[in-house]
């Protein structure tokens, strides 16, 4: 009930704000639009580095949203709320990830193809692209909780959360972004996409641990 | 041995490093009222966030019913700041409901309009928080006292930003509540009235620097 | 083994801990100076050769300790992050706080030796390479480790706990990342020759024995600028305490007769 009162909250939140959900998509657009223009226009050009772009386009379009999912609730005063109430702390960063996922995560899945078709991504690989998004995106947001609760009572912290985050998610962008890139050359992206449900599963377990942890140090 | 409601016994804070309190001692029992007053900077709202449980005491313990155990101690207090913690780009009842929900309380939207009600922001229900002026929002934020049925509530300067009449509505709120046998322990600086309620004062003297290695 | 348990307790708490290593500095460092001083001498002076890649590999006697100390140093990071972050032992924390810049000093030395290796080896000054790759990230490691402790440095005890939850999860981190890039340059190309790598790794006990002093001297260059810092650590974030006042007491007196 707790997990369902914050996520709901959250989304809720989120929706009002709509900047929150679109921001994402127009850094993208924005971003994707100067490949052609630095690179060449030339659709083979393109589609070479495409799964590469497409997929870092996705990454970073979630990083800009990460360090306000618990610093707006620290500053607020909406953050002691749900500590003090006694709620367990794994949960409610479970439900803050969650609810950004839902919020940033699937817009961001939603919005890949139409990157892709400017990208010259080849067709085939689509599916592939879709499914290392579906596994990859709750990662940045588990990712995000533990970064952005690291950073909460920090101003200007983005930069710090930027660094913090890269680390971790090195790995993901090399299963991620490998996955369709295979699989634009021809090739099998099992393994690929195995390995990245493995940190899929991880960081599922650990994120919200170690989001905890770091919200406990803060307040003290 | 007391066996009062609610010991805090030696409790001192730190703040980058240097505690800032000589230890507090209070054992506080049903229909009681404490108030916390020093000069500012002196910790009155570094220790009621220890106390509430948000942070930590640097050292001395909370038992509340003979107990340390903190969930039990926070099913039963409701602690209020200075971030009031009201969403602005929820309405008033979006609010309420979200406090009540994580609170594992269920309300219907008869309690939360007669909350609002009595606290003074009757029809304001489907307003943003963020539309309310600073009085109206510390309103908003101090209903929520009326909503959960706690027995302890732990309010850090509540008088702030409220109108005469809103001091007086809030003093009215407290008395109920104590007569009620619920228990309040707040900081406040400036409020005679509330002091002469109160059953117990606790006043924070800087702490007397450490000389044991 | 009562003594092994004493010294344990002695060196977790501050004043011990500054009592008995503030000799230990002058030892450490001359060691460091002598064996580098050695090492580089017999590594670039005496040591043969190679027969594939020249003199250029001489580069190895700085590059591959460095590259040994950067990722020991993390590791006792995370290791003295954990103490911190368990039992909030001050003197870890010290540790942990004085590892981090010689950590990421070795790895810029290790990035940039490597750098300068590679021009005349791959013709290039960079090569993504699994080693370089891993080494670059593990230096954001230790900057992540480094920023989120300046980020609160008002308040040290903080500061200090959260930079060891961000090293216990770089640490955690780690093999993960490390096995992603391994996989990524396996797929991606063949395997490039490296320093120490393959079939060219060094056999001749004339190459080894410098770069087996070069390592030693790394070492004690790390015991000697850690403790220094660690203890310059305590002094600093406890200098209210009766301890610190005494030290202090104690060493304008020491200067004056």
């Amino acid at each position: 009930m707790r997990f369902w009162a914050l996520f709901k909250r959250d989304v809720l939140v989120s929706w009002r704000k709509k900047s929150n959900i679109y921001q994402p998509l127009v850094f993208q657009l924005l971003i994707v639009t100067m490949f052609p223009l630095g690179l060449g226009a030339g659709a083979q050009t393109l589609a070479k580095v495409a799964p590469a772009v497409v997929w870092i386009l996705a990454l970073l379009s979630t990083l800009i949203t990460l360090e306000n999912i618990f610093k707006d609730d620290y500053e607020d005063g909406s953050l002691d709320l749900y500590v003090l109430s006694g709620m367990n702390l794994y949960l409610a960063t479970l439900s803050k990830a969650s609810a950004h996922w839902v919020t940033t995560g699937i817009p961001v899945i939603l919005f890949a193809p139409v990157i892709a078709v400017l990208m010259h991504l080849p067709e085939h690989t689509y599916g592939v692209l879709l499914l290392s998004l579906l596994l990859a995106t709750p990662i940045f947001s588990l990712l995000g909780t533990v970064g952005s609760a690291l950073i909460m009572n920090i101003r200007n912290g983005g930069m710090l959360l930027s660094v913090l985050v890269m680390p971790l998610l090195a790995p993901v962008l090399i299963f991620g972004a490998g996955a369709v890139l295979e699989t634009s050359l021809g090739n099998s992206a099992r393994g690929h996409l195995m390995l990245l449900l493995g940190c899929t599963v991880l960081s599922l377990t650990l994120a919200p641990l170690a989001a905890a942890a770091a919200i406990k140090i803060n307040l003290e | 041995m007391t066996t009062a409601l609610l010991q805090i016994n030696d409790a001192q804070c730190q703040r980058a490093g240097d505690l800032l309190f000589a230890p507090v001692n209070l054992a506080i029992d049903k229909s009681e009222l404490a108030v916390i007053a020093g000069p500012n900077g002196s910790g009155k709202t570094t220790l009621l966030e220890a106390v509430a449980g948000l942070s930590t005491l640097s050292s001395g313990q909370r038992l509340y019913q003979q107990s340390a155990d903190i969930n039990l101690w926070l099913q039963h207090s409701h602690y209020l700041g200075h971030k009031l913690g009201n969403k602005g780009n929820l309405s008033c009842q979006e609010n309420l409901e979200f406090v009540a929900h994580i609170n594992e309380t269920t309300v219907n939207q008869q309690q939360i309009a007669s909350v609002l009600n009595s606290a003074g922001l009757a029809g304001y229900q489907h307003q943003y928080a963020s539309d309310l002026s600073a009085g109206q929002k510390k309103r908003l934020a101090l209903s929520r006292l009326l909503l959960l049925n706690k027995t302890f509530w732990l309010l850090d300067e509540p008088f702030v930003n409220l109108d005469h009449a809103g001091c007086d509505w809030l003093y009215q709120v407290i008395a109920a509540h104590i007569t009620r046998g619920g228990v309040v322990i707040l900081t406040a600086h400036d409020q005679k009235k509330i002091h002469q309620l109160a059953h117990h004062h606790i006043t924070l003297v800087a702490a007397i620097e450490e000389h044991s290695a | 083994m009562n003594r092994i348990v004493k010294f344990y307790h002695e060196m977790g708490s501050p004043p011990s801990f500054y009592r008995i290593t503030r000799h230990w500095l002058k030892p450490m460092l001359f060691l460091a100076i002598v064996l580098t001083l050695y090492g580089l001498i017999d590594g670039l002076f005496f040591a043969p050769t190679d027969y594939q890649q020249g003199d250029s590999y001489r580069i190895i006697f700085v590059h591959v300790p460095a590259a040994w100390m950067s990722m020991f140093i993390y590791a006792i990071i995370g290791i003295a992050g954990i103490i911190t972050f368990v039992w909030r032992m001050k003197v870890a924390e010290a540790v942990m706080m004085a590892c981090v810049p010689i950590g990421a000093l070795f790895t810029v030395i290790t990035l940039l030796t490597g750098m300068l290796w590679g021009k005349p080896m791959w013709g290039t000054y960079w090569d993504w390479d699994a080693r370089m790759t891993s080494e670059l990230i593990l230096l954001f490691l230790y900057i992540g480790v480094m920023g989120i402790y300046s980020a609160y440095e008002e308040d040290p005890r903080k500061a200090a706990r959260l930079a060891a939850l961000v090293a216990i999860i770089g640490l955690v981190n780690l093999p993960i990342i490390r096995y992603s890039v391994v996989w990524w340059t396996s797929i991606h190309q063949g395997s490039s020759i490296s320093l120490m790598g393959g079939s060219n790794g060094i056999k001749d006990w004339d190459m080894l024995r410098p770069l087996l002093v070069m390592a030693l001297a790394t070492k004690f260059y790390f015991i000697y600028s850690m403790l220094s810092r660690a203890q310059s650590y305590l002094l600093k974030t406890e200098s209210k305490k009766q301890w610190v006042k005494q030290v202090i007491k104690k060493e304008l007196s020491g200067d004056q007769s």
